[in-house]
């Protein structure tokens, strides 16, 4: 079944990704990243990248899909540089996943 | 009066003969000590005697002697806040006479108080055109029971003079000039048990009954004038809901028949009762309740006898233009006198050991209900409400008493011994229970508050329904998968199980809720389910909201114990809940449409 991919973030960081074909939308405080992610939840996407920037205003939000199989945010570094917390939710959800941190 | 010999005894069954000119159905004294028997069944001359008590020391040889009378109760003042056995023997005056705490045999004790003097006020004069069933006086009997005295079925004529003050119930206080000559009349009727008093028209139920307890009255009500089942396991609190429709009911007269049931529960009754006050008039619950009791060590037969004593009772009232309503607890042990009694008859059994006529028994007992206009040219209106608890062994309510009763009765409270370990009481399960007045009595309620009553109890259903379903999946793969609006449903349907379905019947608030506040309660916790669910479609998350509303919650969870005088904090707990429910919606961000 095929799934759509969005990207939420600052405009500087996730301009690009309108290249590859993903639904972007841009957001700058936790209000409208808010409403575009559940919105974007509501229309069945498959993937949503989030900048971990604005991951950090909407923990709700995030923690709400997480035991739902779609969407899968998933978070990336915005031009400022990574602030190391969209790695570490990998890693936590590895060790979830197998029981160790193998990475 | 003829007099036949004892052939055999087995228990309460006695075989006499030279009978010949007995009749069924007749009373007959058996034996030296005078027991009282009533002939069951005849062949040639050999009769059939279901002795009303003990026989042991009773033996062949002895003498029967028939009074040519059917078994009948006495129908006067006096028997209101009187507690009868199952042959219309006064249990105090009973005690008084034996000095024992045991049914001494042989006693012949009037049902009625022949001494005491009743203020009997006409209601016709002289000269006036009388038909049977018309009222020629009262007597204030209690404080809230008038009871009228009523011409005899059969008789009509002219009144020829008529007594006014004090009197006791055998003197005559009217003479009627019929078409047979001058007849006197005292205040006392006589009734035989086993036939139904004749009424001028039945009708059809339309107000229901209003119990104050609220899974009763909300979701399955029964009619003034209906037929209701409650069958339940033991301990699953039978005799609870009994005792508290018999406190709490709108009728004007409690008939109460203790068959076959504890002995203890009886006292708890007499015990408790005088201290009740009615809602509806302000005065002690005895001052309106008539006891029939036939505990588990009494005699058998007379247990067959006692539901039967307790309707007559109960139409005698309703002819008088009261509503009545009639607890039966338990039929099954009435049902288990039966069979006894056919067992020793040598009848061929039918299902599990029940005589082949069970349903038709228990069908004459609940169609002696009925909203009913009453004989006389006023046409009073008057109603019984029959309630019957069940004891089906095992709470398996396959078996035959609990078949053959729902189908004559048309509201069913299945008491659960599962929701009663929860120590859920009233533990009638919503799922597998059913009334099937519920509709009109839906739209009867709504019309008396002015509310969609009908659309909230369908939705409270359909709630209660969906919950069970939804806990099946819970059950399977955890409450996370289930939609945001699904879990808000289980959230709410917990609060009407817990906060509404849930009643305390030894809680001095509790155990009694009225119309307006049962509306008051269910409109709060719908209300609290259509704020949150509209606070979802807006953005806000399950959990923000849960976690928002938390008092608001617990104000829900203590509405039940808010006295029926401050309503009005019900009231603001709604507006409580829509502020909570808005403050949550702007700490998300998401704006309200408000």
């Amino acid at each position: 079944m095929p799934n759509k991919i969005g990207v939420v973030g600052d405009k500087e960081s996730v301009l690009a990704f309108k290249m590859l074909g993903f639904s972007v939308s841009f957001a700058s405080e936790a209000k409208e990243a808010r409403l575009i992610i559940d919105s974007m939840a509501d229309k069945d996407y498959g993937v949503i990248y989030l900048t971990e920037q604005l991951a950090e205003m909407v923990p709700e939000t995030i923690k709400r899909y997480d035991a739902k199989l779609k969407p899968a945010i998933i978070l990336i570094p915005n031009h400022t540089g990574s602030r190391g917390i969209g790695k570490k939710r990998i890693q936590d959800n590895v060790e979830k996943a197998v029981g160790q941190n193998i990475l | 009066m003829s007099k036949g010999t004892i052939v055999s005894v087995s228990g309460p069954l006695v075989t006499a003969s030279g009978m010949e000119s007995a009749n069924i159905q007749d009373i007959c004294r058996v034996g030296r000590l005078g027991l009282i028997g009533e002939i069951i069944e005849m062949r040639d001359d050999i009769a059939s005697i279901q002795v009303y008590e003990e026989t042991s020391m009773v033996g062949p040889g002895e003498t029967v002697e028939t009074t040519g009378e059917a078994l009948s109760v006495e129908l006067a003042p006096g028997m209101i806040s009187q507690m009868f056995d199952g042959i219309q023997r006064p249990l105090d005056e009973f005690m008084k006479k034996t000095q024992s705490n045991y049914l001494e045999r042989g006693m012949t004790i009037a049902p009625l108080n022949r001494d005491k003097k009743w203020e009997f006020v006409p209601a016709v004069e002289v000269g006036t055109n009388l038909a049977e069933g018309d009222v020629v006086g009262t007597v204030q009997e209690t404080k809230v029971i008038e009871h009228r005295i009523m011409i005899p079925f059969g008789v009509k004529g002219k009144v020829k003079s008529i007594e006014t003050g004090a009197f006791t119930v055998t003197d005559n206080i009217y003479v009627l000039e019929t078409d047979t000559g001058d007849k006197e009349f005292t205040m006392m009727q006589k009734w035989p048990v086993r036939q139904g008093r004749p009424i001028a028209k039945k009708l059809n139920p339309v107000e229901p009954l209003i119990t104050g307890q609220r899974v009763i009255d909300t979701l399955f009500p029964v009619a003034k004038g209906g037929a209701a089942a409650v069958p339940g396991p033991f301990g699953a609190g039978k005799t609870v809901v009994q005792h508290q429709i018999a406190k709490w009911a709108d009728v004007d007269l409690v008939v109460y028949v203790g068959c076959g049931e504890r002995g203890n529960e009886m006292t708890d009754v007499i015990n408790e009762f005088p201290e009740l006050i009615d809602p509806n008039t302000g005065e002690s619950i005895m001052e309106r309740t008539v006891l029939i009791a036939n505990t588990s060590n009494m005699p058998v037969a007379a247990r067959e006898a006692s539901i039967y004593t307790g309707i007559t009772i109960a139409e005698y009232f309703r002819d008088m233009g009261y509503s009545v309503a009639i607890m039966a607890d338990s039929t099954s042990r009435w049902a288990e006198a039966l069979r006894e009694m056919s067992g020793r008859l040598e009848e061929m059994p039918g299902d599990e050991g029940y005589p082949a006529y069970l349903g038709s028994r228990i069908a004459e007992f609940y169609e002696r209900a009925g909203k009913v206009i009453a004989l006389g040219s006023k046409g009073r209106e008057g109603s019984i409400t029959a309630i019957g608890a069940v004891s089906p062994p095992g709470g398996d309510t396959s078996e035959p008493v609990t078949q053959n009763t729902l189908r004559v009765a048309k509201v069913f409270w299945g008491l659960d011994s599962s929701l009663a370990q929860r120590r859920h009481f009233p533990s009638i399960n919503w799922l597998k229970s059913y009334s099937l007045y519920s509709n009109d009595m839906n739209a009867f309620v709504g019309k008396k508050l002015d509310v969609d009553w009908s659309a909230m109890v369908t939705h409270t259903k359909s709630l209660l329904q969906d919950e069970s379903e939804l806990q099946e999946i819970v059950r399977l793969v955890g409450v996370e998968s289930l939609s945001e609006k699904d879990r808000l449903k289980l959230v709410t349907a917990r609060m009407l199980r817990e906060d509404y379905l849930q009643q305390n019947a030894f809680d001095d608030v509790d155990t009694y809720t009225s119309r307006n506040k049962q509306y008051e309660m269910l409109n709060t916790i719908l209300l609290y389910q259509g704020e949150a669910e509209k606070a979802m479609d807006l953005g806000a998350y399950y959990d923000e909201i849960i976690e928002g509303t938390e008092n608001a919650r617990e104000k829900i969870a203590r509405m039940k114990f808010v006295p029926e005088e401050e309503l009005t904090r019900i009231k603001e707990i709604n507006v409580q809940i829509e502020k909570e429910v808005k403050v949550v919606l702007e700490k998300g961000g998401v704006e309200s449409d408000a």
